[in-house]
């Protein structure tokens, strides 16, 4: 990797700011100099999934994702995963095959005619 | 309001056509015990399976699963008049499965495996480069379809099945504590007697894994199709 704290410029770089002139690679090399490591900006996207994020680095998280539009797809990634995870529960008979018994069944159902009698 | 679920419909064979023009909670003054005793035998029958594999993904252990769902249904009918019917039954009776859950591993106690976190040492392996950034070449790739759309996909729920049982148990159930039952940080630190900074690290590199997984599982192949 070069000397520079933020190199990417691959061609095709979705980022919204990706070294395309002399402007944006200032841009870009400040922007990785001030703002959290994508390593470490990961760790804060996961914790405040738990917390709420502090507002001063909420707006770190917003410049940063300027230049590295990859930390900005795992966030929504993140809330992709929690989004489905909270539906898992209701989907499960399709996630699996294990076998409910019917005489399981028909054990709980003669313990819900004694509970409600 | 919605009072089906799935096809089912708890107030089926309630012969008063009139008790309709009430809210829930005034129906279930008028319902009977023996309508009520009905309603819960579908359940069962409706919802019996998806509680058990559920119950089954999360504990393990058929007998324990059986146990939960049990107690779940029997805390339903002892509970129905709480039923507001905002949400679906399935909804409802899968609160109170998850309730049911916490406490099994509340009662557990376990100590956490420092072998569970070593399993995810490598997780970052080729994913930064060495001063911190994404290798773009190995970044999150774009997701589609949409949640809404995956789920309605077997296939979707089968991947996040096999995904979530690649991980290690202990770190599984604390992803699925705090993901699926929605148990606050504190009380899953308390419940599985780990360290606030412990449980973070945990989150953070099982979100991780699950994410990878996901990608390479549905995303790249089957939901592509």
């Amino acid at each position: 990797m070069p000397d520079e704290p933020y190199n990417p410029s691959p061609i095709g770089n979705p980022s919204v700011l990706a070294r395309r002139n002399w402007l944006q690679t200032k841009l870009v090399i400040f922007i990785g100099k001030h703002t959290p490591k994508c390593r470490e900006m990961v760790r804060i996207l996961s914790q405040s999934m738990d917390e709420p994020m502090p507002l001063m680095m909420r707006i770190k998280k917003r410049i940063h994702f300027l230049i590295c539009c990859w930390c900005q797809r795992y966030e929504e990634q993140l809330r992709y995963i929690h989004e489905t995870a909270r539906q898992f529960p209701e989907h499960a008979d399709e996630a699996s095959s294990a076998i409910f018994h019917s005489d399981t069944k028909e054990r709980i159902k003669r313990k819900l005619v004694e509970q409600a009698g | 309001m919605n009072f089906r679920a799935r096809g089912c419909n708890v107030y089926e064979g309630i012969s008063d056509v009139s008790i309709w023009k009430h809210k829930p909670a005034d129906e279930l003054r008028i319902m009977t015990k023996s309508t009520i005793q009905s309603a819960a035998e579908r359940w069962v029958d409706d919802h019996g399976e998806c509680l058990y594999r559920f119950a089954l993904i999360r504990v393990r252990k058929p007998e324990v699963a059986e146990d939960l769902v049990q107690e779940t249904f029997l805390a339903a009918v002892r509970g129905y008049e709480k039923f507001s019917g905002r949400s679906s039954e399935r909804t409802w009776l899968c609160g109170i499965l998850k309730h049911k859950i916490v406490d099994y591993f509340r009662k557990l106690r376990r100590e956490p495996s420092f072998t569970d976190l070593e399993f995810f040492s490598d997780e970052c392996l080729g994913k930064f480069v060495s001063i911190g950034f994404w290798n773009h070449e190995k970044g999150p790739k774009e997701w589609k379809p949409e949640p809404d759309e995956v789920m309605h996909r077997a296939e979707f729920w089968q991947t996040m099945r096999d995904c979530l049982s690649k991980l290690p148990q202990k770190v599984r159930d604390v992803f699925t504590m705090r993901e699926m039952d929605d148990v606050p940080s504190k009380e899953i630190c308390a419940i599985l007697s780990i360290s606030d900074s412990n449980l973070r690290v945990m989150l953070h590199r099982v979100r991780m894994a699950l994410r990878e997984c996901l990608e390479m599982n549905w995303f790249e192949t089957i939901g592509k199709s």
